[in-house]
């Protein structure tokens, strides 16, 4: 059975997330820890700022032990009381619960910015490091790639990545709308604080030049020096506004500190061409006027905090759409998981089948039909094969069907055993899990299974 | 002939050229064959309504699909179009600018095709929806709509073919740069009332419109130059007169000189963007006037020869 325990924003607040995240250097110490564990056949670290999961495969007997093996490692990898620190915060789910859970965090649909691309990857790097550390190796493993392919149909099904949703999103979005590309503009920073700096980083991606002019010249230097930018003295803020094509305001100031006069000879200077101002501060450090001179454009914190909401909420109205692939997704993989817990009986019912009248025909070649040459022989034994194929393909396939339906194929399949004398039922399971541990399956149906799971 | 303008109604002007030119150049109607021009319009017309349908359903915010193959269906119409346009001439032996209907269908295909040469570039594809109706009515118009009659043999002149061809590269660019000018206020207009949802989003750059605007009109102007030039030329050398043609004469100059101050007050005065716009929109309005009344020449059946005159 698949199992995911573990915490996100959901359920964490980030004073404990942060205790349990792993960067690329912990997390192979992290992943060694987990799969030493007996009661975990595979296992997964899924670390990001928003989430902490440990995703895994255990046999269907040690479901318990298993989430309880995973507690005690969160606990001691964070340093955290399992009982008081951690336990309020961590869910577990199991079965068909913990599959649709791994496939909605692949396609970001559990994610803080719904439809953020991301976590897709951050799902990547940590199934890459678990195979690195050989800790995915059967239906796990397989459950992990068909998220990936999950994602991708509803990243391509769906509208649920479209729009901007964040304010520095949203301003490169309408810079791209006034400019085109941005490889050629340059960006002037007006001010140094977080707000201006997250949204000037993502303006001035190839940008010709970024300048920051800042009242105080050392912190605009200091913030230069890391963003490879120059910092410009606050006196030569006016020149400044003739070169820059966009300017992002976001300083204290309790008035405004671009005025229209000043963009007026700005833009005679600047011979008409388009200007676009960025103003996120409160209060605002443009005078709205300014929005009214030909060829400049102002958007301030609520034009940009509004176009965040129409693109959150054209995200929300994709849920429905995405939530339903997702659903589908699941249910195909479930029936190829079901089909796999009979396989263990379908494999031992052809065996058996085979061994009798392979020895059947084996005595028989000893005896009366010992004259026979090696190409009669060869083709007793490809007439018996066929034979054994025929009989046996459709209680095969119908005990599969009845698996992959959801049905409860465990009595059918008893059934089976009890008929054909095979061995019991616990065996057949452990053997199920430990052939995918081992990556051994059913020799004849292999292929089949895969077919019936889509790429 | 030259009062038959109620007569010259029919397939690319059929009528009015058989009885125009045929007889002139000594061919018999019965022996023309038009299957092959018949067969290109056809398919000209199929791919331009199709291109217009996706351009519709693009701005209408169905499918980006549509966004890509628009576009594409142009491309794939204008040789079709040229096809078309050389086919029926040869078919028909008529000058393809003769006629102003005709000449327009001329003038459209070279927009369509400097359109096809241009979006890529300058990331304009949203202008094909102007332009893809416009090839498309005036394809529709060159068969459907009764052209005048052929030239008056006291009108040729070794400067005409100069100015025709002129003056259609011209119109051709300024199409374009109309459209482009268009698109810009509509995109200006949504930025300053900061309505960013629906047509917006599937616009071209504000500034990718404006430099697509002047380039048409820089490309756009010497031709026009050439076109008055070479008309003024040529009125003198008829002696052609009268009051409809010194209202062309007065248009087309409009035009000429609205084109110029617009691409001189950009230069020297910074004016871009929606100043730029709207002398853009002038100037070929004034054009647009100077065609109309061409075609009000030719439906009262006073014509001289396509475009004659500045």
């Amino acid at each position: 059975m698949i199992l995911v325990v573990g915490l996100s924003h959901r359920t964490a607040p980030v004073d404990v997330r942060e205790r349990l995240t792993a960067g690329s250097e912990a997390l192979p110490a992290v992943l060694a820890r987990l799969s030493a564990r007996n009661e975990l056949a595979e296992v997964m670290f899924l670390s990001t700022c928003n989430r902490a999961e440990v995703v895994a495969h255990a046999p269907d007997a040690h479901v318990e032990a298993a989430v309880r093996a995973i507690r005690e490692e969160l606990a001691s990898h964070g340093g955290l009381a399992q009982d008081s620190e951690l336990a309020p915060f961590l869910y577990d789910k199991r079965g068909d619960d913990a599959v649709t859970h791994v496939f909605r965090v692949a396609a970001s649909l559990d994610s803080m910015v719904l439809g953020e691309p991301q976590i897709l990857g951050q799902v990547k790097d940590a199934y890459d490091a678990a195979v690195a550390a050989g800790a995915l190796k059967g239906m796990l493993g397989r459950c992990i790639s068909r998220a990936f392919a999950v994602a991708k149909r509803v990243r391509t099904e769906t509208a649920i990545g479209a729009g901007s949703v964040s304010i520095a999103s949203v301003a490169v979005d309408l810079a791209r709308h006034i400019f085109g590309e941005l490889d050629d503009h340059a960006v002037l920073l007006l001010g140094a604080g977080e707000m201006a700096e997250a949204a000037a980083r993502s303006l001035s991606k190839g940008a010709r030049a970024v300048r920051i002019c800042n009242r105080s010249f050392e912190r605009a230097a200091f913030l230069a020096s890391a963003m490879r930018a120059s910092a410009v003295p606050w006196a030569e803020l006016e020149r400044e506004m003739v070169q820059a094509d966009v300017v992002v305001a976001s300083t204290a100031s309790r008035e405004p500190v671009v005025t229209r006069d000043m963009v007026k000879r700005a833009m005679k200077a600047r011979k008409g061409r388009t200007l676009f101002f960025v103003d996120i501060a409160v209060p605002r450090n443009v005078e709205p006027a300014v929005h009214g001179i030909d060829n400049v454009y102002v958007f301030n914190v609520d034009d940009l905090e509004q176009q965040v909401a129409r693109g959150l909420e054209a995200r929300r109205a994709e849920l429905a759409a995405a939530e339903k692939i997702v659903a589908d997704e699941v249910t195909q993989f479930l029936s190829w998981t079901r089909g796999l817990e009979v396989q263990p009986t379908v494999v031992a019912m052809r065996a058996k089948a085979r061994a009798v009248l392979i020895g059947e025909l084996e005595r028989s070649l000893a005896g009366r039909l010992r004259h026979l040459g090696q190409a009669e022989r060869d083709a007793l034994t490809q007439m018996l094969d066929a034979a054994l194929g025929k009989l046996l393909h459709a209680p095969t396939t119908r005990l599969k069907a009845r698996a992959a339906e959801g049905d409860d194929a465990g009595e059918l399949a008893a059934a089976m055993r009890f008929l054909f004398d095979l061995p019991e039922i616990h065996a057949d399971r452990a053997q199920a899990d430990d052939g995918d541990r081992a990556g051994a399956k059913g020799e004849a149906s292999e292929d089949d299974e895969d077919e019936r799971l889509p790429n | 002939m030259r009062g038959s303008s109620s007569s010259s109604r029919g397939a690319y002007g059929r009528d009015a050229h058989e009885l125009a030119c045929l007889p002139r150049l000594g061919h018999d109607r019965a022996a023309v064959n038009l299957w092959p021009a018949d067969l290109l319009f056809g398919a000209t017309a199929a791919v331009y309504l199709a291109a217009c349908t996706l351009f519709v359903a693009f701005l209408a915010g169905k499918g980006e699909g549509a966004a890509r193959w628009a576009p594409r269906l142009v491309a794939v119409g204008v040789p079709l179009h040229a096809a078309q346009i050389v086919v029926s001439s040869m078919v028909l032996h008529v000058c393809p600018v003769e006629g102003i209907h005709f000449a327009l269908s001329v003038a459209s295909m070279l927009a369509a095709g400097a359109y096809v040469a241009a979006r890529s570039r300058f990331r304009i594809d949203v202008v094909g929806a102007f332009v893809a109706p416009l090839a498309l009515t005036f394809l529709l118009a060159s068969r459907f709509v009764g052209v005048g009659p052929g030239d008056a043999p006291r009108l040729r002149s070794a400067i005409l073919p100069f100015h025709v061809i002129a003056n259609l590269l011209g119109v051709a660019l300024f199409t374009l740069a109309f459209a482009a000018a268009v698109a810009y206020l509509v995109q200006e207009k949504r930025l300053k009332q900061k309505k960013l949802s629906g047509v917006f989003e599937r616009m071209p750059a504000l500034d990718a419109l404006d430099r697509a605007e002047h380039r048409f009109l820089v490309a756009g102007f010497p031709l026009l130059t050439i076109g008055i030039l070479t008309g003024t030329l040529w009125a003198r050398e008829v002696e052609t007169g009268g009051g409809a043609w010194i209202a062309r004469a007065a248009f087309s100059y409009a035009s000429w000189g609205l084109f110029g101050l617009v691409l001189l007050l950009r230069a020297a005065a910074g004016w871009r963007g929606r100043r730029a716009a709207y002398g853009t929109i002038a100037g070929f309005g004034f054009t647009v006037i100077v065609l109309l009344l061409y075609l009000a020449r030719d439906a009262a059946g006073g014509g001289t020869v396509a475009m004659g005159g500045p």
